[in-house]
C-alpha cells in the first residue's frame, strides 16, 4: 500500500520530554497525514506511548510543537481540549473500558457525552460500531465477562462510534491469538478504507506492520530512528532497524 | 543545615498537598458552575452514600448514646440530678458526637469507596479515557459524589443524633427507671434549634472535606494495586484526622454564631 499525497494531520516538532530524571523523548519530529496508517515501532520502554499520548494531551510536552489538525495543542488547558479530543478516538492498550457499564453502555457513552439525547439515533450508531467490530451478540455484557480480543474490540467501537477523524491504538494485538490479531488488523484496514480515518497504531508485532502499515516510525533513544513505507524498512541497510524487524537481540553464545 | 532539611521539606510537601486539594477545589467549583450535574448520576451516590451508611451511623449514634448515658447517669445520681441527663446527651449529640461520629463512620465507609472506586478507574486507565473522550474527570467523577454527599451528610448527621437520643431515652427510663416527663422535660429545655443547626452546619463541612480529600487521593493513584491502596488507606487517615481538628476549631466558632443554651 502506498499513500496518496496527503495534508497533515497531526505536526509533531522538536518534542522533548522527561519523565524524572529520564530523558525519554530527546526531539522528535513526525507528521502524521491526514487517512494514512501510520505505526510506531521500537523497542520497549523507548516512548511509543509516551509520544502518542502527547498528541492528545495526555501527557505535556518539556519542549516542543504539536498540531493537530492546524490546533495548536501545546498551552491547552484541558477543559479546552475538548474539541480537539472530539476529533481523536483512543484504543488504550487495556481497553479502558467502564467496569460499570456494559458493552453498549461503554459505546453509547461518548455520544451521550457528546449530547446525543435522540435515544434511537444512539442506539443505531451503536448497533452499527458493534456490527463493524463483529460484538453485536455480547452487546449486554460487562466488559469482566469479555476477553481480551473482546475488549480490544469494543474500545475500538467506542473510539469510533463519535465519527472521530483519527484513532490512536495502542499495542491493539498484544496478548491476542493470531486470528483475533488479524481481526483486528482489518479492522484498522476497514476504516481507513470506509471512513477514511486517520490511524496512529503502536505496536511490536511486525507481522502486522507489514500487512497494514502505509508508514512506519521506528522510534529509538528518544529520536525517531527511521520513517518510511514497510517496503523501505525492509530494505533498510540500518543493523538496528534489521535486528528489530529480525528479532534478533545480540546477546551472543 | 541537615537537621531543617527534614522538617522543612515536610513542611513543603504540605504546602504542595494544600495546594492540590485548592486547585481540586477550585475545578470543582467552575464545573459545578458549568452546570451540568448529571442528577442520575448525583443520585446514584446518594443511594450508595446516603443510603448504603446508614446503618453503621444508626448503630454508632445508638449504642453511643446508650453507653454515654449509662456512664453519665452514674455520676449524675452520684449529685442527686439523674434526671438531667437526658440534657447532656441531647447537648452533647447534636453539637459534638453525632455529627463527628457520623463523619468518622461516613469517612471510613464512604472515603475509603471515593478512593478505591476513582483510584482504580485511574490505574486502569478509564480516567484517561474519559478524558480523551472531553469529559472532564472532576466534573463526571467529584461532582456527583460531592453533590451526593452535602445532600446526605446532613441528613446522616441527623439520623444519628435521634437514634443516638432514642437510644438515651430507653436506657434511662426503661433501665433507670427515669420518670420519662422529667427526662423530656430536661431535654426539652436544654436543647434549642442552634444546637442541631450546630450539629447540621458541621455536616455541610465535614462532607466538602471527606469528598475533597478522597477524591483527590483516587485521582492521584498511580502504580497499580499497591496505588490504589496506599491512597485509599490515606483517604481515610487524612480525613479523619482532618474531621477531628477541623471539628475542634468549628465548635469553637459555632459556639459564637450559635451560643450554647443561646436561645433559653
Amino acid at each position: 500500500m502506498s499513500a496518496p499525497e496527503k495534508s497533515p494531520f497531526i505536526v509533531v516538532r522538536g518534542l522533548h520530554k522527561k519523565l524524572g530524571s529520564q530523558e525519554i523523548l530527546r526531539g522528535i519530529d513526525l507528521t502524521v497525514l491526514k487517512g494514512e496508517t501510520l505505526m510506531l515501532i521500537g523497542p520497549s520502554g523507548e516512548g511509543k506511548t509516551v509520544l502518542m499520548k502527547h498528541f492528545i494531551g495526555l501527557m505535556r510536552p518539556d519542549q516542543g510543537e504539536i498540531t493537530v489538525d492546524g490546533v495548536n495543542v501545546v498551552g491547552l488547558r484541558e477543559r479546552e481540549f475538548a474539541p480537539v479530543r472530539k476529533k481523536v478516538g483512543v484504543l488504550f492498550q487495556g481497553g479502558a473500558l467502564f467496569d460499570n457499564m456494559t458493552v453498549e453502555g461503554n459505546v453509547a457513552f461518548p455520544l451521550i457525552e457528546a449530547g446525543v439525547r435522540d435515544y434511537q439515533e444512539i442506539r443505531q450508531r451503536v448497533d452499527e460500531a458493534l456490527e463493524l467490530v463483529e460484538l453485536s451478540e455480547h452487546k449486554t455484557k460487562l466488559p469482566v465477562n469479555l476477553s481480551g480480543g473482546m475488549r480490544k474490540r469494543c474500545g475500538i467501537a467506542r473510539a469510533i462510534v463519535g465519527r472521530a477523524d483519527c484513532i490512536l491504538y495502542d499495542e491493539p494485538n498484544s496478548g491476542l491469538d493470531p486470528i483475533v490479531s488479524d481481526v483486528i488488523d482489518q479492522m484498522i484496514v476497514r476504516l481507513q478504507k470506509r471512513y477514511g480515518i486517520t490511524s496512529v497504531v503502536v505496536t511490536h508485532d511486525m507481522k502486522s506492520v507489514f500487512k497494514i502499515a502505509n508508514r512506519v516510525a521506528f522510534l529509538k533513544r528518544g529520536v525517531i530512528h527511521f520513517l518510511g513505507t514497510p517496503e523501505e524498512l525492509r530494505q533498510s541497510p540500518d543493523e538496528e532497524v534489521q535486528n528489530f524487524i529480525e528479532g534478533r537481540s545480540d546477546v551472543t553464545g | 543545615m541537615e537537621l531543617l532539611r527534614l522538617p522543612g521539606r515536610a513542611f513543603l510537601d504540605f504546602l504542595s498537598y494544600m495546594g492540590q486539594l485548592a486547585s481540586l477545589m477550585a475545578e470543582l467549583g467552575r464545573a459545578m458552575s458549568l452546570g451540568v450535574w448529571r442528577l442520575k448520576l448525583v443520585a446514584q451516590q446518594i443511594v450508595s452514600i446516603g443510603y448504603g451508611s446508614q446503618a453503621v451511623v444508626i448503630v454508632t449514634g445508638a449504642f453511643t448514646g446508650a453507653v454515654f448515658t449509662f456512664q453519665s447517669y452514674m455520676e449524675f445520681k452520684y449529685y442527686g440530678v439523674e434526671s438531667s441527663v437526658g440534657a447532656l446527651i441531647s447537648v452533647s449529640m447534636c453539637r459534638e458526637l453525632g455529627p463527628v461520629l457520623a463523619g468518622l463512620m461516613v469517612a471510613g465507609r464512604v472515603g475509603a469507596s471515593m478512593a478505591a472506586d476513582i483510584g482504580t478507574m485511574k490505574v486502569t486507565e478509564q480516567v484517561d479515557a474519559l478524558r480523551v473522550m472531553g469529559v472532564h474527570p472532576v466534573d463526571y467523577l467529584v461532582l456527583p459524589r460531592f453533590l451526593a454527599m452535602m445532600i446526605s451528610m446532613p441528613l446522616l448527621i441527623a439520623e444519628s443524633i435521634t437514634f443516638g437520643l432514642l437510644a438515651s431515652y430507653m436506657v434511662a427510663v426503661f433501665g433507670y427507671g427515669i420518670p420519662k416527663p422529667w427526662f423530656m422535660m430536661h431535654m426539652m429545655d436544654h436543647t434549642n434549634m442552634e444546637d442541631l443547626l450546630c450539629g447540621m452546619s458541621k455536616g455541610f463541612v465535614f462532607g466538602i472535606l471527606i469528598t475533597i480529600i478522597s477524591c483527590h487521593q483516587g485521582l492521584k493513584a498511580e502504580n497499580g494495586a499497591v496505588g490504589v491502596g496506599i491512597g485509599t488507606t490515606r483517604a481515610v487517615v487524612i480525613s479523619s484526622l482532618v474531621l477531628l481538628i477541623v471539628n475542634f476549631f468549628m465548635s469553637i466558632l459555632l459556639n459564637y454564631v450559635f451560643p450554647l443554651g443561646g436561645a433559653a
